[in-house]
């Protein structure tokens, strides 16, 4: 069989495929009922895209505040200061990484594995809508004075607030996991004829290693969130968690964001990253199976439930859980996936070398830029494990949480541009795309960057707490220079896509050449997503293996 | 011959009700009564006993409905239809189910921390969506055809949806004005009223002139209609009643209420309190 770099013709009509059924109504009830999995991931990216300028919002008004750390002038209060930085650092995650991938992968990965439409279909549109009212009910209640406990005792009042928090917390976490859940299903069981789990394309396989890393870790947040709205009804108990002034409920809920937990948010970096260098360079990628064994290790090396900070003994006689061995060796050994993952990358470029011609799209500067924030978080990462550095409780850990999240917001983006054609049906904006992606990359760096080395002067990870050295002011200006380059960032990727939501042009079946199925369906995709069943796969790139008209040899 | 359904609904049923049975005379029963529901001696525990008698016979109950119904086995449907093939179908029809079901969840939610009617009406919410889901659920692989399956789940449901919905719909409407009512002047209780059935008698024109009206348009308008009298009826309770002047009439103390000014009764004044209507004449 000869193999081949650039992908053969396809001749797929844009009729309707026999296996699909199409929706008998149209318009405002379409959008808000159908269970087409495009739909239902354009709603998820969509309310992600809002929950990012939300976030961002409230990043730069933290950073503002953070540069005068002696006074809380913007947020009035230490504790209205502290709800605001809790709400930023969860959300970042859960309100706005990993949707941003779910719904990525709702309208790409059933057409990756050659699906008529997601498993569960009703499940995932329920997931969409259940995440969005969990999200309002949640960001309502910490407006309202609510959050994950309080730092004075001012908010005693605001018990109910604080509930609502909780129910409104755990009801996105539900709504992910059954996302997640609809997903890993597909990923595992709806696969066409020939597509062994080996041949998954990779950002297929990098969502189904997510999703199976978030459906074993964020049901212990779900019952860290029970344990603390028991103790918020009955009272201080066992863990403490009933509004007595300290941070007994964030710190139940703050391994979230924490490494190695923080990495799962970003397992599907990844597989965008051999998704998209490969076919942009117009190469095949090497060594497709040590690919998925890197995102597995990554996969493994993020499961971080069981480093719960509040629950460590406090004991001298006994070693912390972050000093034990197996923490050390997770935190020094993640760097080793994301590094084998840009070799590859770095790889398929210098062997597609000549294909390129101009500046490069904006979605292979996106992926690479997320690879490189990835790869400069986990070694942020390493540092922070590493015991006489020390920086276990300095902002550091912020540092790292930012890196590694807004690695994978960068790559969640750089999908976007990549897949427009079959999420939208016309491309966004190429110059306006590099200009995205380099404001997310470099105010990523320049944020992330300089939290991790402003815990070398021993700035304290809790925002409330000035820095003790004049360095530490100087960094926190150039982190706030940092989120306000995300900001133009996040304004642009507004722009563009309020651009291509106006636009009248449809882009090309295949604009960039791909090898994997998505490709071989129309732009839009129509329901179902193939006009008929795909060809027998033979490889872990199909349209660059597909049988030719003459028979059988491509 | 039997499809996967039957089967699978069939043999649970069987075990439930063995193990049903099993633990009826494991627990202290006698004689024939775990055999005979009690009818011919006693069944031991009751509670666990009815509860694995049930849910066998519900399961043996939903396998012979599957049989019936020929379940999802195309090889059974082509024979059962005289064809050689049936194509397979993907339930891609939109739903409102789900956003339906995600806001009764999100009522559960509130509720749970403010109010006990907000949770149940939540939780009738979520039941109300459990039942209508699992029936679309079953009737999209009820066939190969979409169409049919669609008529299948209309006959079973639609004689339970229409009148539970009417019924919804009425009681919540009828509320919601009910609250708005008392809360405007009486002169814009006349004014509303009037809207409301000169409305209503347009509603009845267009029907009558079989007016064409595009979906979304209807839609839309029925969305609005709904928040308005929904919103207007929350707003108004929220407000609570407007002031009321109950007086006197000679020779029938204490029964002003029939015939008080503002055609209300006894009422404290706007502080949501009701008295009895007797005793507070002013």
């Amino acid at each position: 069989m000869t193999m081949t770099d650039s992908p053969p013709a396809t001749d797929i009509a844009h009729a309707d495929s026999a296996a699909a059924v199409a929706s008998p109504v149209a318009g405002l009830y379409e959008a808000l009922t159908s269970t087409d999995h495009k739909i239902i991931g354009r709603l998820w990216l969509r309310a992600g895209v809002l929950m990012l300028i939300g976030a961002v919002a409230l990043g730069v008004l933290l950073g503002f505040e953070r540069v005068d750390g002696a006074s809380t002038d913007i947020f009035g209060g230490d504790n209205a200061y502290f709800q605001v930085w809790a709400l930023y650092r969860i959300g970042l995650a859960l309100l706005v990484a990993a949707p941003l991938f779910i719904g990525l992968a709702m309208v790409v990965a059933p057409m990756q594995v050659g699906s008529t439409n997601i498993a569960f279909p009703r499940a995932a549109l329920a997931s969409a809508w259940g995440f969005m009212i969990g999200a309002v009910i949640m960001i309502v209640a910490v407006l309202a004075g609510g959050g994950w406990g309080a730092v004075d005792q001012a908010s005693g009042d605001e018990r109910d607030a604080v509930a609502l928090t909780l129910v409104g917390m755990a009801m996105v976490v539900i709504s992910l996991l059954l996302g997640a859940l609809c997903v890993a299903t597909t990923v595992v069981s709806m696969r066409v004829k020939g597509m062994t789990l080996l041949r998954a394309p990779l950002f297929a396989w990098s969502m189904l290693v997510a999703s199976a890393v978030w459906l074993l870790t964020l049901p212990v947040l779900l019952a860290n969130l029970l344990i603390a709205y028991v103790d918020l009804h009955n009272g201080p108990g066992t863990f403490g968690g009933g509004l007595s002034g300290d941070l007994s409920i964030y710190g139940q809920v703050d391994w979230l964001v924490q490494q190695p937990q923080v990495y799962a948010f970003a397992i599907p970096v990844l597989g965008v990253l051999g998704s998209i260098v490969p076919v942009t360079a117009g190469v095949r990628a090497g060594r497709h199976g040590l690919s998925m064994g890197l995102i597995g290790f990554f996969g493994l090396l993020s499961v971080g439930a069981w480093a719960q900070p509040y629950f460590q003994p406090t004991s001298d006689a006994v070693v912390r859980y972050d000093e034990k061995f197996v923490y050390i060796a997770f935190g020094i050994a993640a760097i080793l996936p994301v590094l084998g993952a840009l070799g590859g990358a770095a790889d398929a470029l210098f062997r597609g070398r000549n294909n390129f011609a101009g500046l490069p799209p904006a979605h292979v500067l996106g992926a690479l830029g997320a690879g490189l924030l990835l790869l400069v978080g986990t070694a942020a990462g390493v540092a922070r494990v590493v015991e006489p550095f020390e920086l276990g409780d300095r902002v550091t850990t912020s540092g790292v949480m930012n890196l590694v999240l807004f690695s994978a917001i960068a790559a969640a983006v750089a999908g976007m541009w990549f897949w427009a054609p079959k999420i939208g049906g016309s491309e966004l904006p190429p110059m306006m795309g590099r200009l995205v992606a380099v404001s997310l990359i470099g105010g990523g760096l320049l944020l992330g960057g300089a939290q991790v080395v402003n815990g070398f002067f021993e700035t304290s990870v809790v925002p409330l707490v000035a820095p003790t050295d004049d360095v530490g002011d100087a960094l926190n200006v150039v982190s706030l220079l940092g989120m306000l380059l995300i900001a133009v960032g996040v304004l642009g990727l507004v722009a563009a896509l309020g651009k291509a939501l106006r636009s009248t042009e449809t882009a090309a079946d295949d604009p960039w050449g791909g090898h994997t199925l998505e490709w071989a369906t129309a732009t839009p995709p129509p329901p179902g997503n193939f006009a008929e069943a795909p060809a027998l796969v033979t490889s872990e790139a199909p349209l660059l293996d597909a049988p030719t008209d003459e028979g059988g040899e491509p | 011959m039997f499809t996967t359904g039957f089967k699978f609904f069939f043999g649970t049923g069987v075990a439930l009700a063995t193990a049903g049975v099993l633990y009826g005379y494991t627990t202290g029963g006698n004689h024939m009564g775990p055999l005979s529901l009690g009818w011919k001696g006693g069944v031991g525990e009751h509670v666990g006993y009815g509860l694995l008698v049930g849910l066998g016979v519900t399961a043996m109950g939903v396998a012979l409905t599957l049989i019936f119904f020929r379940d999802a086995d195309p090889a059974d449907q082509a024979d059962y239809m005289g064809v050689d093939d049936i194509a397979p179908s993907a339930p891609v029809t939109a739903s409102p189910w789900p956003i339906v079901g995600a806001f009764g969840v999100g009522t559960m939610a509130v509720g749970l921390v403010l109010n006990t009617a907000v949770f149940i009406t939540g939780l009738v919410i979520v039941g109300a969506v459990a039942i209508e889901w699992m029936m679309d659920a079953w009737a999209d692989r009820a066939t190969g055809d979409p169409a049919a399956n669609r008529a299948l789940r209309n006959r079973i449901m639609a004689p339970i949806e229409i009148p539970a919905a009417g019924t919804a719909l009425v009681a919540v409407g009828v509320l919601a004005v009910s609250r708005i009512f008392l809360n405007v002047s009486p002169l814009g209780a006349v004014v509303i009223a009037g809207v409301v059935a000169v409305v209503i008698l347009g509603v009845g024109v267009l029907g009558a002139l079989d007016v064409k009206m595009n979906r979304n348009i209807a839609t839309g308008l029925a969305l609005v209609v709904g928040v308005v009298v929904l919103g207007g009826g929350v707003w108004a309770t929220v407000d609570g009643e407007r002031e009321f002047h109950p007086h006197e009439i000679e020779g029938e103390e204490g029964h002003g209420g029939d015939h008080a000014e503002d055609d209300g009764e006894d009422h404290a004044e706007d502080d949501g309190e009701h008295s009895d209507g007797d005793t507070d004449s002013e």
